[in-house]
């Protein structure tokens, strides 16, 4: 099996501000992102030579058509895949992989989703949860569960594993709610900008214990693009493309809800596409190697827990990490510098986009007050599903 | 607008003994006679060595409670007037886990590890349903 490390770079990327974005149509975000994409590779649309674009529900069914409409690509091949919350990772993954073979030269990877029209909360309603989140006709695994109410069982259990109390659980969570919110008020394109106190998390309402509203991430719209060119033409492009070092995508058996081996304080799939990224990238030790992180934090606990699966800490050791202040933005190992999805919200489509697009302005240097010092391998991670039943994709960019 | 409802499980040929023992009250469990591993929730087969030999075996009814939630929000559904309720996955004696609600304690009386032990909630004329109550020490 080769390494997909070096063979294509991104040479150009956009993102739309996200957030209630009740005046622009899907296709309004999807023009937005990938103009200012095509203008940041010194492209025009029309270089583009094949389209894989992702979204959740937006558009569907169909939307390839729609899209390549919209963008005026008439009678190139357009593809739209759906891959949970990796949705957008595997749109890029999927580009990258034609790039690479040789099959085009230059192609177009774009996410994106429409939300706050649909109403949808993040709280499955009776008919979400029976057409599209349960295990069709599986009458004993999970149907109206919610993901609120799963990702807080992973937080119970964390707890009683080690060894902390509720408070002293739900002050560890809050502190990553406030970096991301810090973080946030540094990203002109993020939903959510204000800053929030540990009491303010604490105090919110409850909505699954031990996970307060604050725990949560919210609903919002947006796309984000990259133009994708074979490693060696990269530089025709610009002076500073950024590389591609890894991607990978671990899909569980989804038997964690019941089976009594399955470990609720972990994620094995992001272990796994973690630990097959580090090899794909020759990555020996992720806590000094990978210098940022955006990651997929739907929830407190979920971050809390990404720490210790993608090994930037010892099992156990997040809370240690976060008194230290390891994944704050001048911390060792900054984790969601542009305020990740708490500060983002979550239009599924568009998410992973969302994080390289931060990669790589991280890695050209043009990420303003949220700059890094002296970034090298940046690592984005998306997780569907719920702990027990996960989809998870680990991108590492970097430059070359 | 119409008053939601709760999901009611649909029943099918293999999952049918289990619902008919809950409505009797009592709970049920599979167990293997090749590998003699128990199971739950129900299969046609053994998902240990897929042998089709399996049999329904009484379950003690006790377990601990392994991890668990407060709901104390929701969307609009029939669960809303229930709130807050917890939701839990209980281990049993015999090893397996089930998803299900820990009743007949306030929902901050729950925690990791407690004993627990299977009562039934009748939902519907056909369903039945196993919750459990914490142990009276
Ligand atoms: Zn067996």
């Amino acid at each position: 099996m080769e390494s997909i490390k070096d063979k294509v770079a991104i040479v150009g990327m956009g993102c739309t501000k996200f957030g209630e974005n009740w005046d622009l149509s899907l296709n309004d975000m999807v023009i937005e992102a990938v103009y200012e994409a095509c203008e940041d590779a010194g492209i025009s649309p029309g270089d583009i030579q094949a389209v894989w674009f992702g979204s959740y529900w937006s558009g569907v069914p169909a939307p390839s058509q729609p899209l390549a409409t919209t963008l005026k690509l008439d009678y190139k091949p357009v593809t739209r895949l759906e891959n949970m919350c990796a949705t957008a990772s595997d749109a890029l993954r999927q580009a990258a992989y034609a790039v690479a073979s040789g099959a085009c030269d230059i192609a177009l990877a774009v996410g994106a989703e429409k939300l706050k029209d649909s109403g949808y909360s993040g709280l499955p309603t009776d008919e979400l949860a029976m057409g599209l989140t349960s295990t069709a006709l599986n009458t004993f695994r999970s149907r109206m569960f919610t993901a609120p109410g799963h990702f807080a069982m992973m937080a119970t259990s964390y707890f009683n594993r080690y060894g902390l109390s509720p408070e002293e659980g739900r002050m560890m969570l809050a502190k990553i709610m406030v970096k991301n919110h810090k973080n946030g008020t540094l990203s002109p394109k993020a939903h959510f900008r204000r800053e929030i106190t540990v009491e303010q998390v604490l105090n919110a309402p409850i909505i699954a214990w031990p996970l307060g509203l604050l725990d949560c991430c919210g609903v919002s719209d947006g796309a984000a693009a990259a133009i994708l060119v074979r490693g060696e033409l990269a530089r025709n492009f610009r002076p500073d493309p950024v590389y591609i070092k890894a991607l990978q995508v671990a899909v569980g058996p989804q038997e964690g809800y019941m089976n009594p081996r399955h470990d609720w304080t972990m994620v094995k799939e992001t272990y796994r596409a973690g630990a097959a990224a580090y090899a794909e990238a020759g990555v020996k030790n992720p806590r000094e190697e990978i210098s940022m992180a955006e990651v997929h934090d739907c929830f407190s606990i979920t971050e809390a827990v990404i720490y210790e699966d993608l090994q930037f800490t010892r099992r156990g050791g997040a809370r240690e990490e976060i008194e230290a202040g390891t994944f704050e933005l001048n911390g060792k190992l900054p984790v969601n510098m542009d305020g990740g999805l708490k500060c983002f919200g979550h239009p599924i489509g568009a998410t992973g986009l969302r994080m390289v697009y931060e990669l790589y302005k991280q890695i050209q240097g043009k990420a303003g007050p949220r700059q890094v010092k002296n970034p090298g391998l940046g690592l984005a991670h998306n997780l569907g599903g719920t702990p027990g039943g996960a989809t998870v994709s680990v991108i590492i960019v970097g430059p070359k | 607008m119409n008053t939601p409802e709760k999901p009611v499980p649909p029943v099918n040929s293999w999952t049918a003994p289990y619902w008919e023992a809950a409505r009797k009250g009592k709970l049920i469990i599979q167990k293997c006679r090749d590998c003699q591993k128990y199971i739950f929730y129900p299969r046609m087969s053994c998902p240990f060595c897929f042998s089709d030999r399996i049999e329904w075996v009484q379950s003690s009814g006790r377990g601990t409670v392994y991890t668990y939630t407060i709901v104390r929000n929701n969307a609009p559904s029939a669960f809303l007037a229930d709130m807050p309720y917890v939701v839990a996955v209980v281990r049993l004696e015999e090893g397996v886990q089930m998803m299900t609600n820990v009743v007949g304690c306030a929902p901050e009386e729950v925690h990791c590890d407690m004993p627990v032990e299977v009562i039934f909630e009748k939902l519907t004329e056909e369903i039945t349903l196993p919750k459990f109550k914490p142990v009276k020490k």
